[in-house]
């Protein structure tokens, strides 16, 4: 692997990374505050799993670049993030966080499926391992998404208004950055381009049979991973106070 | 007005050949919720190879005082409650052996053909004798739900990698010890 080509897969580890991190904080953030006391700890566990899978990637990543785990998350700026606007939105109500993690349920499984044919085999092997556990993950979202879609008139409507906000923001996670045109010259990974299609077949299916209307509009805010809102500014200083506060301690 | 959702007993297989045991209770709408729940409440942590849910209202439960204050093969109440031409299906039997173990109630023990739980209660304590029965559940297996075979690797493989969900992995014990002996636990 030449540099070119690591300090690319170096960066897509930290797309991958900072978009599971960055949903697992605002998932988390309704741990006991769940509907029920069960999906209270449902949801928070499906956070905990996207954490793990954040650490996943970053491992990875030290490997190649020698950036310690908490380093890279916890005195790393808002600008030097790279995940997409959709999973630093701040929460609303249940609908809004359920449909998210759906969208990107299903974003996941596609890509996985695809980074587990990855000809780097740390990063192959890692996306197999995943890839079970958001199988479970896609289960618990989906049957979400039809229980509301299909609901009551409000949660129907709850869940529509949430869809028509984050669809155009869902579709900046198909947007192909420079880096992954590398590592799809390589074969390393796939460009996130290449997965739309399946993606909106799949979401495009069950939402509909869930009784809910596909947003015409597919045009993300950013097509920058370096783009930010502000609510991300906020989220980091939060995440971060700890560590920074003692950055020496240890647990 | 209730708005409580209705529960749903679940019951745990550690491994294949194991039979289910009842770990406890969950809230949910619908089966497929109970199992999702059940697999996150009861199935974190290592060793679970198969989930049942049963919504608690179709199990039939009697403790053993119960069942001495009447005579199953000879109470009239009971009796009637037995119609031998209607037609039978097939219940679920679970027994409480034992007062020892903390972390199951009940115990899979086999299944009976019967055509009302009274009867399903009867052909139980007939087929399946045991030295102590604390309580005696029947559900009909038409009441169960499953999870299935392809349902082990995604729902419960995850787990066995994740030791830090082992009680044992938390150090808020080590820690505490070490708050209370005076020491700056922050180095």
């Amino acid at each position: 692997m030449n540099a070119h080509h690591q300090s690319a897969l170096a960066q897509k580890l930290l797309f991958l990374a900072d978009d599971e991190l960055i949903l697992a904080h605002r998932n988390s953030e309704w741990t006991g505050h769940g509907p029920i006391l069960e999906e209270d700890i449902a949801f928070t566990n499906i956070a905990l799993d996207e954490m793990g899978h954040a650490a996943t990637w970053h491992r990875l990543r030290q490997e190649l670049t020698g950036e310690e785990v908490d380093t890279a998350v916890f005195f790393r700026d808002p600008a030097a993030y790279r995940n997409v606007q959709l999973v630093e939105l701040p929460n609303s109500d249940w609908a809004f966080s359920m449909l998210r993690q759906y969208l990107f349920d299903v974003y996941e499984l596609v890509h996985l499926a695809q980074l587990a044919a990855s000809s780097y085999r740390p990063l192959a092997e890692a996306a197999a391992k995943i890839r079970i556990e958001e199988i479970y993950h896609l289960r618990h979202t989906a049957a979400w998404v039809t229980r509301l879609g299909l609901g009551t008139a409000e949660s129907n409507q709850r869940m529509q208004a949430a869809l028509d906000t984050h669809w155009p923001y869902a579709h900046q996670l198909f947007v192909e950055m420079p880096e992954d045109a590398v590592l799809a010259e390589m074969g390393t990974a796939v460009s996130p381009t290449s997965l739309l299609d399946e993606w909106q077949q799949i979401t495009t299916a069950h939402l509909t049979q869930a009784n809910l209307i596909i947003p015409t509009n597919h045009t993300p805010p950013t097509t920058d991973r370096a783009d930010h809102t502000d609510h991300l500014t906020s989220l980091l200083a939060e995440m971060q106070s700890v560590a920074r506060q003692y950055p020496t301690a240890v647990w | 007005m209730d708005t409580q959702w209705p529960r749903y007993e679940v019951f745990k297989q550690d491994r294949p050949g194991e039979p289910h045991e009842s770990i406890g209770t969950v809230h949910a709408v619908d089966a497929e919720m109970a199992l999702q729940n059940g697999r996150d409440l009861f199935a974190r942590r290592p060793k679970c190879h198969s989930l049942w849910v049963a919504r608690a209202d179709a199990i039939t439960s009697k403790t053993a005082e119960q069942l001495a204050a009447k005579e199953l093969a000879t109470d009239n109440s009971w009796q009637a409650d037995i119609d031998p031409q209607a037609p039978t299906e097939t219940y679920l039997v679970f027994q409480k052996q034992t007062e020892r173990r903390g972390m199951t109630f009940t115990t899979h023990v086999g299944e009976v053909e019967a055509s009302s739980p009274v009867h399903a209660l009867q052909q139980a304590i007939a087929i399946f004798p045991a030295e102590q029965v604390f309580v005696w559940w029947v559900c009909p297996a038409s009441a169960v739900t499953r999870s299935e075979e392809a349902d082990t690797l995604p729902m419960f493989a995850p787990a066995q990698d994740k030791l830090y969900r082992l009680p044992n992995q938390y150090r808020t014990v080590f820690t505490m010890q070490k708050i209370k002996r005076g020491k700056d636990v922050i180095e």
